[in-house]
């Protein structure tokens, strides 16, 4: 252990050698606080004391603030924040905006190639690399095996939908205690919206033809959602939709769920033993398809950006090079260890025996993510990027409101096809002005 | 002129109205003041001041708080300063000016006045540019320069028929402003009720609001945060209050608007100026600030870069580039009406064509700049700066003089050319004013108190050393004379004038009224409500938000037929006297 992180110290010196001194800088680090960053921030005294000349000034809040002081800040240029944090869906608006710097001058060392191809996409605009990914997550299928046991099931790598709910229907049969199948139902464009748009992608369906005309009223999306409808009524737990992402997570850790289909960051947390009674019988394949060319797998990451109005662009882009290295994922590893290395970025990671060992899903989730296309996330020809979103400003809003009719569905106050009536109404209305407006 | 207007030896009636003061049988009651600063003061600008607080950091408290003092003392700065002397006098500054101080004053004044009016009208025209700029896919003007030349060719001719309209058309323009009123107070607040379930949502996941102290908690953590656009903590309460108090110093301390408030009966009546200052300087400035926080949400916009355009547009559909072309216009129009006959006085000896289109010309290039409507309460936080001298001035010879036994008007009976200690009180204060600035010792919204002292106290000592001490009894007795011929003329007028108001209580009349009431008002305001209180998801808000665009044009469209119908009817009533079908009442 102390070998790797003084591998991992010489490592980062090098990198900071390998560009030229600069004066004394002080990085305004805006970032989310969750337990990746904050650990980042915990261990970027390693990067400090091989770069003297740069210190940092942290800025870490909530999703929500982070979003709105980012977004003023980097829109008026006012250099206020050197780096920032951003996701997926903000990091080609934005790009497009002028408001990134192009990451296509990382220092020597930093290995652009060895970032999973789809994650670097994702980041991308016009070919450009505008933010770097810090950690990636695509979405699969977590199942309980002494439950498949039990029913006599074998869970196939690459699952379809009608085996999903084959399963969900005998497994529900046999136990009283287990819901056959957990889906988010909870409405809002980060919980139900994005399991039921990579859903409905493995259908055939999209949000917008080329021409941006909503396609609500496709067979495709029929068939998606009274699918989903149904799995959640049938063999879901009562009152679905009040569970997100955090309130699956809590049933299928409890044992309550025999298949869930979720963001691969769940895995690591479901195979601890300190916090899953199910850690030791739990089973990963691909995230379901519907036999057409796309699966429901998605793509999200949390990247590193640096802002075109800061000043210290070279001292950031060390910073950002540092940060989402194979080097610092080595550096969480030796202080750690491998399982909380940041996961979903880079190929060489899932070429370690140390974290393949550590982290037995971790073949399942580059496979996930690998065969995740943000660039061509639909059967047929779409305008937009994102998998389980559309990346355009007023996605949010419009997805929230969709996901409030599939909600509105699936607790069976609402048809689907009244719901995707309305989805198609609503989608219409608001693109329609943000296609009007054109920023 | 000042000589040869007093001097005047022939028919009053030959001189110009506004050269003489105000004949009492044109005052005007409460009523008329209550609704004409009600639209003054709710305008174009009022879009981009309230978003102007969000990006300098205030917060919610000190919105609601020092919004509301400072525009308290706006009024009552109306009431004890600019409404005495106004009523006292019966005229305008530029006429007291001309009167009282010579030609060289005012000139300068004139000419002071030119380049803040032609900021405004640049600033007004480039908000109407703004909503225009979608029609035709041209990209969001972000930086403070045009970054787009259809964007440019887009304010150049917005600015070019703005000026045609000023220059043939000034009193049609200025007519149908005074109908936009209540439609405008309408719509500012309905605005900011259509788009805050969208802001809520986006902070809460909720679209509804439960009571007011949410109403708080959304606008403290979206809107007025405290944290400013540089990301540093924000304006404070005393800067809040200086703010609502200077945005209007040149009108009030700067006593602009004797051009308004003499025609009250009562200086009392000063105190009207409070239903522009708390719905135009508050409500619709707190409405347009939440407007532009959920449009630059929606747009994932910094709100100090989103256009009104867009604000507009997201917070009433297709009513919203009718609002911003009509409140840009309305303001745009009497402001570069203004300037060219301020430069008119500063140039009397060019052709008014071409001063006017030389002030055009101006307007034309400023109104390309977004900096200028961007920085619109700065700019008129200097300009208060620069004209309130004069109304100091103005202020020691009408209160300060008359308790020290000087004369009120003392050049104009000594028979000087110029005033002198006016010219130099003057730029005493925009040195001390400036450098007071400069300084950096009181913030700069401030500066117009201190400032408006010392130009007090050095008029009082500079003009008593150049004889306003002294007395000039045949001068005295000239204008004693002139005085009297004045109110000689002004009772034969009232004789002629038929004032007695005529009220139209017509079946056709009260139909028209109740349309334009009822639908172009009232309609909206129970669908923005419904939008507001009866959205309880965002696919319900989107719902009720699209029957709010789709029929608010259309209510729109109808309050303007009818409410400009009623305006005719009512004038061709005053012009014809008392048709077969209406009661004559007295006032």
């Amino acid at each position: 252990m102390q070998i790797k992180l003084c591998q991992s110290l010489l490592v980062a010196i090098t990198l900071a050698v390998a560009t030229p001194s600069i004066a004394a800088t002080t990085l305004r680090i805006a970032t989310v606080s969750n337990p990746d960053m904050e650990r980042m921030q915990g261990l970027s005294a390693a990067f400090t004391s091989a770069n003297p000349d740069i210190k940092f000034e942290w800025i870490v809040l909530d999703e929500n603030t982070l979003r709105q002081r980012v977004t003023t800040d980097i829109a008026t240029s006012t250099g206020r924040f050197d780096i920032v944090t951003i996701g997926s869906y903000e990091a080609p608006i934005w790009a497009e905006r002028g408001w990134l710097s192009a990451l296509d001058k990382m220092p020597e060392g930093y290995d652009v190639d060895d970032l999973l191809p789809t994650i670097r996409e994702g980041l991308s605009f016009n070919g450009k690399l505008y933010a770097a990914p810090f950690y990636g997550e695509s979405s699969f299928t977590m199942y309980r095996t002494d439950l498949f046991d039990e029913a006599g099931l074998e869970m196939p790598a690459a699952p379809t939908w009608d085996f999903i709910r084959k399963a969900a229907s005998a497994i529900s049969k046999k136990r009283s205690d287990t819901y056959g199948v957990c889906l988010r139902g909870k409405p809002g464009w980060g919980e139900n919206v994005a399991l039921i748009t990579a859903m409905a992608n493995s259908y055939g369906a999209r949000w917008f033809d080329n021409e941006w005309r909503p396609q609500f009223d496709s067979e495709a999306w029929a068939g998606a959602v009274s699918e989903y409808v149904s799995l959640i009524k049938d063999f879901g737990p009562p009152d679905a939709v009040s569970n997100g992402y955090s309130e699956t997570l809590q049933l299928f850790k409890h044992g309550k769920c025999a298949i869930w289909i979720d963001a691969t960051v769940a895995a690591s947390s479901i195979t601890d033993p300190k916090e899953s009674s199910v850690a030791g019988s739990v089973g990963f394949a691909l995230a379901p398809d519907k036999g057409r060319e796309k699966g429901s797998n998605w793509l999200w990451a949390w990247a590193l950006a640096i802002s075109s109005g800061s000043e210290h662009q070279e001292a950031a882009r060390r910073f950002v090079a540092w940060a989402t290295s194979r080097q610092y994922a080595e550096l969480v590893a030796a202080r750690e260890g491998w399982v909380n290395a940041p996961p979903g970025t880079r190929k060489s990671l899932y070429q370690n025996p140390a974290y393949l060992e550590a982290a037995p899903f971790a073949t399942m989730v580059l496979a996930s993510i690998e065969a995740a296309d943000p660039e061509h996330p639909t059967v047929d020809e779409v305008p937009y990027t994102g998998i389980q979103y559309v990346a355009i400003p007023e996605f949010p809003g419009m997805a929230t409101a969709v996901g409030a009719q599939i909600a509105k569905a699936a607790a069976g106050k609402i048809s689907p096809s009244e719901a995707l009536k309305n989805a198609q109404w609503v989608t219409g209305k608001v693109i329609k002005r943000a296609r009007f407006l054109k920023e | 002129m000042t000589d040869n207007i007093r001097d005047h030896q022939g028919a009053i009636a030959e001189i110009d109205d506004e050269q003489l003061p105000v004949p009492r049988h044109r005052l005007h009651g409460a009523t008329h003041f209550l609704g004409l600063y009600g639209s003054e003061h709710v305008a174009a600008t009022e879009f981009v001041i309230g978003a102007a607080f969000v990006a300098m950091g205030a917060t919610i408290q000190d919105i609601l708080v020092g919004l509301l003092i400072g525009n308290t003392l706006a009024a009552i700065s109306f009431w004890l300063i600019t409404a005495p002397i106004a009523v006292k006098t019966r005229l305008s500054l530029y006429t007291y000016i001309e009167h009282n101080m010579g030609d060289m004053v005012s000139r300068l004044y004139n000419g002071a006045n030119v380049l803040i009016f032609v900021a405004i009208s640049a600033a007004m025209i480039t908000v109407s540019a703004t909503a225009v700029r979608a029609l035709f896919d041209i990209p969001p003007q972000t930086d403070p320069y045009p970054t787009s030349l259809y964007f440019v060719i887009i304010a150049a001719s917005a600015s070019v028929i703005a000026v045609l309209v000023a220059y043939h058309g000034f009193n049609l323009v200025a007519e149908f402003a005074t109908i936009c009123t209540p439609w405008l107070m309408v719509m500012f607040t309905a605005g900011g009720m259509v788009l805050i379930p969208s802001l809520n949502e986006t902070l809460t996941g909720y679209t509804t609001l439960a009571s007011f102290s949410d109403f708080i908690s959304l606008a403290g953590t979206t809107v007025f945060t405290g944290i400013n656009a540089e990301g540093e903590p924000g304006i404070g309460l005393v800067e809040v209050i200086g703010f609502a108090w200077a945005a209007n110093t040149f009108a009030h301390f700067g006593l602009v608007d004797m051009a308004l408030l003499r025609y009250a009966k009562k200086s009392i009546y000063g105190l009207c100026t409070a239903t522009g200052m708390m719905f135009g300087h508050y409500i619709a400035w707190i409405s347009a600030a939440l407007m532009g926080a959920a449009t630059a949400s929606i747009m994932k916009l910094s709100i100090a870069v989103v256009s009104p355009g867009d604000v507009a547009y997201y917070a009433l559909g297709a009513t919203g580039f009718v609002i911003v072309v009509i409140a840009g216009w309305t303001t745009a129009n009497p402001n570069l009406y203004r300037a060219g006959l301020a430069a008119q006085a500063v140039f009397p000896t060019i052709a008014r064509q071409k001063v006017t289109l030389a002030v055009g010309a101006v307007v034309v290039i400023g109104s390309c700049f977004p900096f200028i409507y961007r920085q619109i309460l700065p700019i008129l936080a200097y300009a208060g700066l620069v004209l309130v001298p004069i109304g100091g001035i103005v202020f020691a010879e009408q209160h300060i003089f008359p308790r020290l036994g000087y004369k009120t008007n003392w050049h104009r009976l000594k028979g000087l050319k110029d005033n002198k200690p006016a010219l130099l009180t003057w730029a005493i204060c925009l040195v001390f004013g400036f450098g007071l600035d400069a300084l950096g010792i009181i913030y700069f919204v401030y500066l117009f108190l201190p400032t408006w002292v010392v130009a007090i106290v050095c008029y009082t000592l500079l003009a008593k050393a150049a004889g306003a001490d002294k007395s000039y009894p045949e001068a005295e007795q000239r204008e004693q004379e002139f005085d009297n011929r004045v109110k000689q003329y002004h009772a034969r007028l009232a004789a002629e004038e038929n004032q007695v108001p005529v009220k139209d209580s017509s079946a056709l009349t009260k139909i028209i009224r109740a349309v334009w009431i009822i639908i172009g008002l009232i309609v909206p305001a129970v669908l923005a409500w419904r939008v507001l209180f009866n959205s309880p998801d965002l696919y319900e808000y989107y719902v009720n938000r699209e029957v709010f665009y789709d029929v608010t044009i259309w209510c729109t469209l109808v309050y303007f037929v009818f409410a400009w119908w009623d305006l005719q009817r009512s004038k061709a009533l005053q012009r014809a006297g008392q048709p077969a079908d209406v009661a004559v009442a007295a006032k």
